[in-house]
């Protein structure tokens, strides 16, 4: 996991944590001051009982009283004795019954691992087995009824029985053979500090270890499919290994026998501390090859270890390989915090308060045992590192969330970026394609009409100069100038409608001139005339006015010719006046064909405008041609 | 007209055009050529011209070339374009190459002759699209540009007269409208042509300079 990658996320975040860390405290707080409140309530009425008569059970199974002898409560034991058979005996004397009649209880806070109660020689009470396996129930508080029908007027015996182990065949010593103090009093008053010594005992615990694997075993298969946050993975495997960890305060019924259990226990500690030690080297973006080896190595060592030192040194072993993993981890944790502090200090908001709460919950508990405060303390104590834990892993998954919504948010803006550049790129294609065929069609179109010129325009020409016939030579002279006009129309681009008007004036007047006959030109000024001609238009007008003054040169006999030209919005008009002897009339009542008007008006036809002749004879003619104008306006 | 060269591909029209040109000028030795290649060799190394006649469109090339090498080589010499386009496309190039004016094959013998005696007495013909071409050709020269010209620009008067045969007036009625005699609106046109030529020479050379060709 590259470093940046990694710190990323976390510079916003640093003000939430510090709330987290406070509530936490806060709970914390609020949790201990309600048990001493309690505490404080049970002891005024409670008698507490701090010595009791002990013996230990040899092989037979029945306790020798003669060889009692007096013990302080809290009771532990101690290597020599009870002896092998972690078998013991414990006997104090019962008031017949209390002061205002109520029920009678006995409880115990602590009797490790299994035990039996029983007043005057009457069983009450058997939780769990007495013989391999053993019930572990260290951490259970006990709390019995002593009906007043077994209190006899005199002196009764409360007897406790235990089965233990020595404090050398476990690896912890709060589950080290023993019997804590014994409280006799009214059975309300004891169940309700028995009710918060379970809850704290076992209900918490139990609690926090289904949380525990939850949260772990779900922040694991996220980091195990996602490489990239393989921190994740082992964070879950921590959790779930501290899961595991604290199933030891409420998983009573094993089906293998203590030293099983006390071996997977300590070996536990190897794997929790692998799974933290790379929780913090790859959070924080440190990865150390011979780490990543030599920690699953230690784990197996660990538990060869264990395994060779036999049961009577496994407290031993494990007390010095808990030594070893601590200053493993504190080592791991303070590298981790440098390199952190030097490269990414933001991310010092998420691991200082993880080792500081964790370390602080672990060394309360090791002096709570220790010291042999309170129980309750210790098993307070014990909660705050999985608390931690879960605070962490919800912090965790958090960043995880928010790492994952910007990558969701970045994905959809590069989709939509992505989506433009498409866009963009089929328009742009789009637009080329065009331009291709525009291309093309532009080039065929020049071909075609060199092709024209060259071939047909030459064919044509050698017959107009060569030919003896003048009308052969006039009709090819004609279909060359057809051509080109078609060529024009074929390959020309649009025509303003200004530049035509000056080529129509400069054809008509000089062709008229050199007939002889005057010719009178009106047209609108350039300004006037922004509009456009399509080539075509263009040359079938040229076509239409060249045939019309060919008509007034060859047939009408006039002297003077005008031209007008209008132009409106829609359309332009050509007005075409001669006063020559006008078009004779067939008898058939149409105006001669051989004067082409009609081939001048299906050409006003194509264009969609109409072409009106009107003639009579001795009154000259006039040709009206109308043609719609297209509607866009050439800036040019 | 002492020396003319005739460069037609088509022989009937070669022909024809010999014929007609002996009409107007009888005495003149008439170098006939069908390709680019022999007319620039003529150009090059044949005798000196007093009017060339080219055709643009010939089997091994464009006419313009001949057009441009009769420019270089013998500047005296007066090309004409005689062709079958009339579209600017076509012409512009020759004019801009050094032709002092085209004819347009199909028209009759009389009227060809007449714009031959015209033209070989100075008096070019000028159609309003070509006017309107070198128009634009001269306002576009007139715009600022990074790399200097040489100034080669158009008297007001022969943009007067530009532009007015860009309306389609003819030269007879420009010469009445600004009251100049005809002799007088033909040297605008020539003038015209020659600046038109020596602008575009100047814009070839420059162009080649930025391209690399030439070194200094």
């Amino acid at each position: 996991m590259p470093p940046a990658h990694a710190a990323a996320p976390r510079l916003p975040a640093i003000q939430t944590h510090r709330r987290q860390a406070s509530g936490l405290v806060t709970l914390a707080l609020a949790l201990l001051g309600l048990l001493l409140a309690g505490m404080a309530h049970a002891q005024a009425v409670v008698r507490p009982v701090t010595s009791a008569q002990a013996v230990a059970v040899a092989e037979g199974g029945v306790p020798d009283w003669d060889k009692a002898r007096t013990v302080q409560l809290p009771h532990e034991w101690d290597g020599q004795w009870p002896g092998p058979t972690g078998l013991a005996v414990y006997r104090v004397s019962v008031e017949p019954q209390s002061r205002d009649g109520s029920l009678v209880g006995v409880l115990i806070e602590r009797a490790c691992s299994s035990a039996q109660i029983s007043v005057n020689g009457h069983l009450l009470h058997q939780a769990g087995r007495m013989a391999e396996p053993v019930a572990r129930q260290c951490q259970e508080p006990r709390l019995v009824a002593i009906p007043a029908a077994l209190l006899q007027t005199g002196s009764n015996t409360l007897e406790i029985r235990i089965k233990g182990f020595a404090p050398g065949e476990v690896a912890s010593r709060t589950r080290a053979g023993g019997l804590s103090t014994v409280r006799i009093g009214p059975h309300h008053l004891l169940a309700q500090d028995s009710r918060l010594r379970d809850a704290l005992a076992i209900q918490l615990p139990e609690v926090l270890s289904g949380t525990l694997v939850l949260m772990g075993g779900f922040m694991f298969v996220l980091g195990w499919f996602h490489r990239r946050q393989s921190y994740l993975a082992y964070f879950g495997a921590l959790m779930v290994g501290w899961a595991v960890l604290l199933a030891s305060a409420w998983a009573t019924e094993l089906p293998w026998a203590n030293r099983s259990t006390e071996l997977m226990l300590a070996s536990l500690f190897g794997f929790i501390v692998l799974a933290g030690i790379q929780f913090m080297m790859r959070y924080t973006g440190n990865r150390l090859r011979w780490v990543d080896a030599g920690l699953p190595l230690q784990c197996g060592v660990l538990a060869l270890s264990l395994v060779a030192a036999g049961p009577a040194r496994l407290s031993l072993v494990a007390s010095l390989w808990t030594a070893v993993l601590a200053a493993q981890t504190l080592a791991a944790a303070w590298y981790t915090i440098d390199a952190a502090r030097r490269r990414h200090p933001e991310q010092l908001w998420l691991m200082v308060p993880l080792v500081g709460l964790l370390g602080a919950g672990l060394l309360a508990e090791l002096v709570a045992v220790q010291l042999r405060l309170d129980v309750r303390l210790a098993q307070l104590a014990q909660l705050i590192a999985p608390l931690a834990l879960i605070g962490l892993g919800l912090r965790l998954v958090q960043q995880y969330g928010r790492a994952l919504q910007s990558a969701e948010q970045g994905r959809a803006e590069l989709e939509v970026r992505i989506r433009e550049a498409t866009a963009q790129i089929e328009r742009n294609f789009a637009q080329l394609a065009e331009l291709k065929v525009e291309q093309v069609t532009e080039r065929e179109r020049k071909r075609i009409a060199a092709d024209l010129h060259d071939d047909l325009g030459a064919k044509l020409l050698t017959i107009v100069h060569t030919s003896d016939n003048d009308r052969i030579s006039t009709l090819a002279r004609e279909a060359l100038e057809e051509m080109r006009l078609s060529v024009r129309g074929l390959t020309g681009k649009p025509v303003r409608l200004s530049d035509a008007l000056g080529d129509w004036r400069a054809e008509v007047v000089s062709r008229l001139a050199q007939s002889g006959i005057e010719a009178e030109w009106q047209s609108p000024s350039d300004d006037d005339v922004p509009q456009t001609l399509s080539a075509r238009a263009f040359v079938q007008t040229t076509r239409i006015l060249r045939e019309a003054v060919s008509n007034i040169i060859k047939h009408s006999g006039a002297s003077r010719c005008s031209i007008r030209c209008t132009v409106t919005e829609e359309d332009f008009q050509l007005v075409v006046q001669d006063n020559g002897k006008g078009i004779p009339v067939e008898l058939d009542g149409r105006l001669d064909k051989g004067h082409g008007m009609a081939s001048m008006k299906g050409r006003a036809k194509q264009l969609r405008g109409q072409c009106l002749v009107e003639s009579g004879p001795g009154y000259g003619t006039v040709i009206r041609l109308t043609l719609p104008l297209e509607q866009h306006v050439t800036s040019a | 007209m002492n020396n003319i060269l005739l460069l037609e591909d088509l022989p009937e029209i070669r022909a024809w055009l010999k014929s007609l040109v002996l009409q107007v000028f009888p005495t003149a030795r008439i170098t006939e050529c069908s390709r680019v290649a022999d007319a620039l060799m003529q150009v090059s190394s044949g005798p000196r011209f007093e009017l060339a006649l080219v055709d643009l469109g010939l089997p091994d090339g464009s006419g313009t070339d001949v057009v441009a090498a009769l420019r270089d080589n013998q500047p005296e010499a007066q090309s004409v374009v005689v062709t079958i386009h009339d579209d600017d496309e076509h012409l512009f190039p020759a004019l801009q190459a050094g032709a002092y004016g085209y004819i347009l094959k199909e028209q009759s013998r009389e009227q060809i002759t007449e714009q031959l005696t015209r033209i070989s007495s100075g008096e070019p013909p000028l159609s309003p699209s070509i006017a309107r071409k070198v128009i634009k050709y001269f306002a576009e020269q007139a715009k600022p540009q990074a790399n200097a010209m040489p100034e080669v620009s158009l008297t007001e008067r022969e943009s007067e007269v530009l532009l007015r045969v860009a309306k389609g007036f003819t030269l007879p009625e420009i010469g009445v409208q600004l009251g100049l005699s005809r002799h007088t609106i033909a040297d605008y046109v020539k003038q015209i042509y020659r600046k038109l030529n020596v602008s575009s020479r100047a814009e070839a050379a420059l162009e080649a300079q930025r391209l690399g060709l030439f070194r200094r």
